[in-house]
């Protein structure tokens, strides 16, 4: 229906529907958080993790302002610390909470890691947030002493840092949240024509007075003195009442009735519309 | 630290807000004798830690542990950050982690 007539899409989409729909694509593409394939690290405190949402029932994957959490960084203290065979476990707590770390001990690197992290050191710490059962827990990548203690308010700063950017400076897009409602509108053009969200459309393409004659027909064939009568209403009436001329009455027809909006009823003068009718 | 709860990060001003609880703060040492240390806040104030042990004078220690009053500190864990420490940024990170970002700490 859209297609068939290169005229009636562009008068209908020319003017405000093909460039947010060109613009949707790019839009869609600027919010990393939603882009599987960027992967971000974010620093943490142990209080923001236990105060993690999780995105979804199925997945154990958490949000923290609005951002996909995966990778992550930790200063803190090591606690409790386990060594076993295979991997080794402690307690990070960096003053506002404390989290179960875990790290795999499976080559010489990894045991070379671990070995000289005792009980009281501060730490940095890159790993994996994981959730269980709604227990938190981090897969440690990484894991090395700090030697400049400046590092300990240094991550801290960057916290506050990260979470001002994604709460406040990373603008949510605000081209996007209104393009949906016009893509909305432009498959569902029925619930365009109604009241008064339709005018606003018509009014944006109103580039040659056009598509205000359309809305005037169509507005006209919707009234129910228009629709009294099975026949519809014939052409030279519509024309009379709207004062608009022949041709201009025969085109925004024609393109009206290429839009499924109004149809020929007992012979090509009159026309009905199709949703009030 | 070894109840679960949270240290909050202080200076010599907030200190006085959080009496009875656990907090935790860096000083630099003026003195120590024995039990009594006196040492500098980040804000350039003094402030009496209970419990430390010998500290060499003009380091800086981060004490962990129950503010007993509006100036003194009854430390549970201590750690010896050196001689090199920016106590401006510390200091404004203790009045931001207090103030407008104290959801992320406490």
């Amino acid at each position: 229906m859209y297609g068939s007539q290169f005229d009636g899409s562009a008068a209908f989409s020319g003017g405000g529907f093909m460039p947010s729909q060109a613009t949707q694509a790019p839009d869609s593409s600027f919010s990393p958080s939603k882009n599987r394939d960027i992967q971000s690290l974010l620093p943490l405190t142990v209080k923001q993790i236990n105060e993690a949402f999780l995105s979804s029932e199925d997945k154990s994957n958490f949000t923290i302002d609005g951002v996909d959490v995966n990778n992550v960084t930790l200063v803190g203290m090591v606690c409790n610390r386990t060594g076993r065979v295979t991997d080794v476990t402690f307690i990070l707590d960096d003053g506002t909470g404390r989290v179960e770390c875990n790290k795999w001990v499976q080559e010489s690197v990894d045991s070379n890691e671990v070995e000289g992290i005792l009980d009281g050191m501060y730490v940095r710490v890159h790993g994996h947030l994981k959730g269980f059962l709604g227990k938190r827990s981090l897969n440690v990548f990484s894991i090395r002493p700090v030697s400049d203690f400046n590092e300990i308010a240094s991550h801290f700063i960057d916290c506050i840092y990260v979470h001002i950017y994604n709460t406040r400076l990373r603008k949510p897009q605000g081209g996007v949240t209104t393009q949906p409602q016009i893509a909305n509108s432009s498959s569902t053009p029925l619930k365009g024509y109604q009241a008064a969200p339709p005018n606003q459309f018509s009014g944006q393409h109103n580039v040659d007075g056009q598509k205000s004659i359309e809305q005037m027909v169509l507005d006209f064939l919707q009234l129910p003195s228009s629709n009294v009568d099975e026949k519809g209403v014939h052409c030279n009436v519509i024309a009379n009442q709207l004062r608009v001329s022949a041709d201009k009455l025969m085109l925004a027809i024609q393109n009206l009735v290429e839009e499924g909006l109004i149809y020929s009823t007992t012979d090509d003068f009159h026309f009905k519309s199709t949703i009030n009718g | 630290m070894d109840t679960s709860n949270p240290a909050v990060l202080v200076n010599a001003e907030l200190l006085r807000m959080y009496v009875g609880r656990k907090v935790r703060t860096v000083v630099q040492v003026i003195q120590s004798d024995g039990e009594i240390t006196t040492g500098k806040s980040t804000d350039e104030r003094q402030l009496i830690i209970k419990g430390l042990p010998d500290v060499s004078p003009m380091s800086h220690v981060e004490v962990i542990g129950i503010a007993e009053s509006e100036q003194s500190i009854r430390a549970e864990i201590w750690t010896n950050f050196g001689h090199t420490f920016d106590t401006q940024s510390y200091n404004q990170l203790c009045q931001l982690a207090n103030g407008e970002f104290i959801g992320l700490f406490m």
